[in-house]
């Protein structure tokens, strides 16, 4: 039993945490809804990106630990680019068997592509038909499982102001792709379930930081109000959401590395099914901690508050993930 | 990352899972705290256990232990209950206590009957005025020649009606600052001027009781370590309180939770589908809570506690909720359950209150202000 990131894993969470904390310096919500900096990152942003490998890193054979440590950073910094989708798309189309030259060009920045999600974001969509392009701001293509190309549409609404999702627009070409098999696709959707978990352990973290900053340095009736009970009883409970959702998402990335594709994907809707309702409770807590300054455009509390709503719908909300553990746990009796 | 065992681990546990196969049968039977045979009955399990070397394996081999990391206490807890054996006994705190402070006389004299189960021990911590303020406990002994004089009172002592020794934090250095007034002494429980009174709970447990000292002579030499160390001592214990004991628990809710799903599988419970969700929830909470305690054993030591138990807390009074939900009207009529769902109650009252958890978790992890 060694449960921990090893060293190599810490020392790679802070190059990844420096990276992410720039690239957000680059965004600002602005000053309103129009003011808002595009989720799309500039050039400077994707080369400096490119340059980190972080487009390349699942196809350089890490672990889905490795990939948790990079996202977890995206998370804690809402980063406002489009890495979590390359990562699924790259992903899905090396275990449909795309071409090498295709994943390098991928890994290089060259190609951007996004994944094709059904629209409830549930899981990676079969066809294109009802299917969006998830976190795809800046891409170019989307795939199908049958190898056929899309081009992006138009951003669709959506509450997450740092990444967006784009309708499917027509056909751009063919690749020979094969259905990966019942085991790799279970393998697919532990990796979406546990990245999505990997995003909100570091929204809520940042949620719960930055909300205790504020308490340490706000001061009313003559103390800063993070002396107050009331306050310091909502902070603790945050940070046990904390240490047991990073708990989950352990088990959860280490399953997906360790354990048979099954038992995988139950690891990780199990992970899924606990931490998304507690980051969106965090985030929510922690714009109560920071009052009326919390729920103003400019504050990043509800930046992080619908970034942790849109990837809690990531491969299912919690009430899907307890869908699926019922059937699996309660059986017919359960269903 | 792992949270397999490794192959040591593996085979500790493969050896366990053998004896409780071997010997189980014996000695589960009519244990508990109920009544004198049931006592008897606890206290030979726990005898069987420690001679077969599983007990206070932390500790180190000359002493009675075995020198193994924590992880292998969690171990055996977890395989008790897995087993749905009757439970180790609570003495790791205790036997860390005097191992890691005592002088080697009395190491010595008491930590063979300890480890051995054959002497019974409680500790004498909690007092009427002294509840979540510990510290202010008002407890004294006087120091006269080579003895200490106790006197005051203790309450919430499990398993003080029969036990042999008492762990006991007092104030001796009636001059320091409260912290550093406290120490820690054995006290003989058949001295003179020791008055026990049994607790009963709500749930009808008889396990705790009241502690009366009144001019108690207790022997110097039964002082742990130092006059004026109690508080750290106290403080040391908390961290072997929890932890591998924990994975017990999670055990025995997994035990509950599994009697609950398998009323609902069979569909000799009906459930509609927003209670069979709460129950899937349940086993959600469970699988996260036995991942974050593994993960205590091995990735953080100190500030674990406190947030274990405020997440134990959440966890545990939502199952028993969720257990009464599925009884439905059978909940309050005359179903078991409804004792162990008056327990959970307690849950967020000992070993330091929610309120309290929250206030360390706040100022000592999270680095906010005290008020």
């Amino acid at each position: 039993m060694e449960i921990g990131l090893d060293q190599d894993q810490r020392a790679f969470a802070e190059v990844c945490a420096k990276l992410a904390a720039e690239l957000a310096t680059r965004w600002s919500p602005g000053r309103g809804p129009d003011d808002t900096s595009p989720a799309e990152p500039d050039e400077v942003a994707w080369s400096r990106i490119v340059a980190a490998g972080w487009l390349a890193i699942g196809l350089d054979e890490a672990s889905v630990v490795d990939l948790t440590v990079l996202v977890e950073q995206l998370g804690y910094h809402t980063v406002p680019a489009p890495v979590i989708g390359t990562l699924l798309a790259a992903e899905r189309l090396r275990l449909g068997g795309a071409g090498q030259d295709l994943l390098d060009a991928i890994g290089g920045g060259e190609v951007r592509v996004a994944p094709l999600l059904r629209r409830d974001l549930t899981d990676y969509a079969g066809t294109a038909a009802d299917a969006v392009a998830w976190d795809s701001a800046g891409a170019e293509v989307t795939h199908s499982p049958d190898g056929t190309g899309h081009h992006l549409g138009d951003p669709l609404p959506g509450a997450d102001l740092t990444r967006r999702t784009r309708a499917v627009g027509p056909a751009a070409g063919h690749l020979a792709l094969t259905d990966p098999g019942t085991e790799d696709r279970l393998r697919l959707t532990a990796l979406g379930l546990t990245l999505a978990t990997a995003d909100l352990l570091g929204v809520m973290r940042a949620a719960l930081d930055d909300a205790v900053e504020h308490a340490r340095n706000r001061t009313q009736f003559g103390a800063p109000i993070g002396s107050f009970q009331a306050v310091q009883q909502l902070a603790a409970d945050c940070l046990v959401s904390v240490e047991a959702s990073r708990s989950a998402l352990f088990h959860s990335a280490w399953a997906a590395d360790a354990l048979p594709a099954d038992e995988a994907v139950a690891a990780a809707r199990t992970a899924k099914a606990f931490v998304a309702p507690a980051a969106v409770e965090v985030c929510e807590t922690a714009i109560q901690l920071l009052g009326g300054i919390g729920m103003t455009w400019e504050s990043r509390a509800h930046v992080r508050l619908r970034r942790a709503h849109a990837s809690r719908a990531l491969f299912g909300d919690e009430h899907h993930q307890l869908r699926h553990l019922t059937g699996r746990l309660l059986g017919e009796n359960g269903r | 990352m792992d949270f397999a065992d490794t192959p040591e681990v593996a085979r500790f546990r493969a050896g366990l899972r053998a004896w409780l196969a071997g010997h189980l049968d014996e000695y589960r039977h009519g244990t508990g705290y109920h009544s004198d045979a049931a006592l008897a009955a606890t206290l030979r399990w726990h005898r069987a256990l420690a001679g077969a070397g599983y007990v206070a394996v932390s500790l180190p081999a000359e002493y009675g232990g075995r020198g193994l990391p924590d992880v292998y206490e969690a171990v055996i807890n977890e395989e008790l209950a897995r087993a749905q054996a009757p439970a180790a006994p609570p003495i790791g705190h205790i036997a860390h206590a005097i191992a890691d402070f005592a002088g080697d006389e009395l190491k010595t004299r008491v930590l063979p009957g300890l480890l051995g189960c054959t002497s019974s021990w409680c500790q004498g911590f909690s007092e009427p005025g002294a509840g979540s303020d510990l510290a202010s406990l008002t407890t004294t002994g006087r120091r006269e020649g080579d003895e200490y004089v106790v006197d005051g009172q203790k309450i919430w002592t499990s398993g003080a009606m029969w036990a042999d020794w008492c762990l006991l934090l007092l104030r001796t250095e009636a001059d320091q600052p409260r912290h550093r007034g406290l120490s820690m002494l054995v006290v003989d429980m058949t001295s003179a001027g020791i008055e026990r009174r049994e607790i009963t709970l709500a749930n009808g447990s008889r396990e705790f009781a009241e502690v009366f000292f009144d001019g108690v002579r207790v022997p110097a030499a039964n002082l742990v370590g130092q006059a004026g160390i109690g508080w750290r001592i106290a403080m040391h214990m908390l961290t072997y309180e929890r932890g591998p004991a924990d994975m017990g628990w999670v055990g025995r809710l997994g035990h509950v939770l599994a009697a609950a799903v398998e009323d609902v599988r069979t569909g000799r419970c009906a459930a509609d589908e927003p209670l069979r969700r709460r129950l899937v929830a349940c086993a959600v909470n469970i699988d996260v809570l036995r991942w974050q305690v593994a993960r205590s054993l091995v990735d953080r030591a100190g500030v674990a506690a406190s947030v274990d138990k405020l997440l134990t807390t959440r966890i545990e009074q939502e199952l028993f909720r969720v257990v009464g939900d599925l009884a439905g009207t059978g909940f309050v009529q005359g179903d078991d359950r409804f004792d162990e769902y008056l327990w959970s109650r307690a849950q967020s009252i000992y070993g330091g209150t929610q309120q309290i958890q929250r206030q360390i978790v706040a100022q000592r992890v999270l680095g906010l202000p005290r008020g």
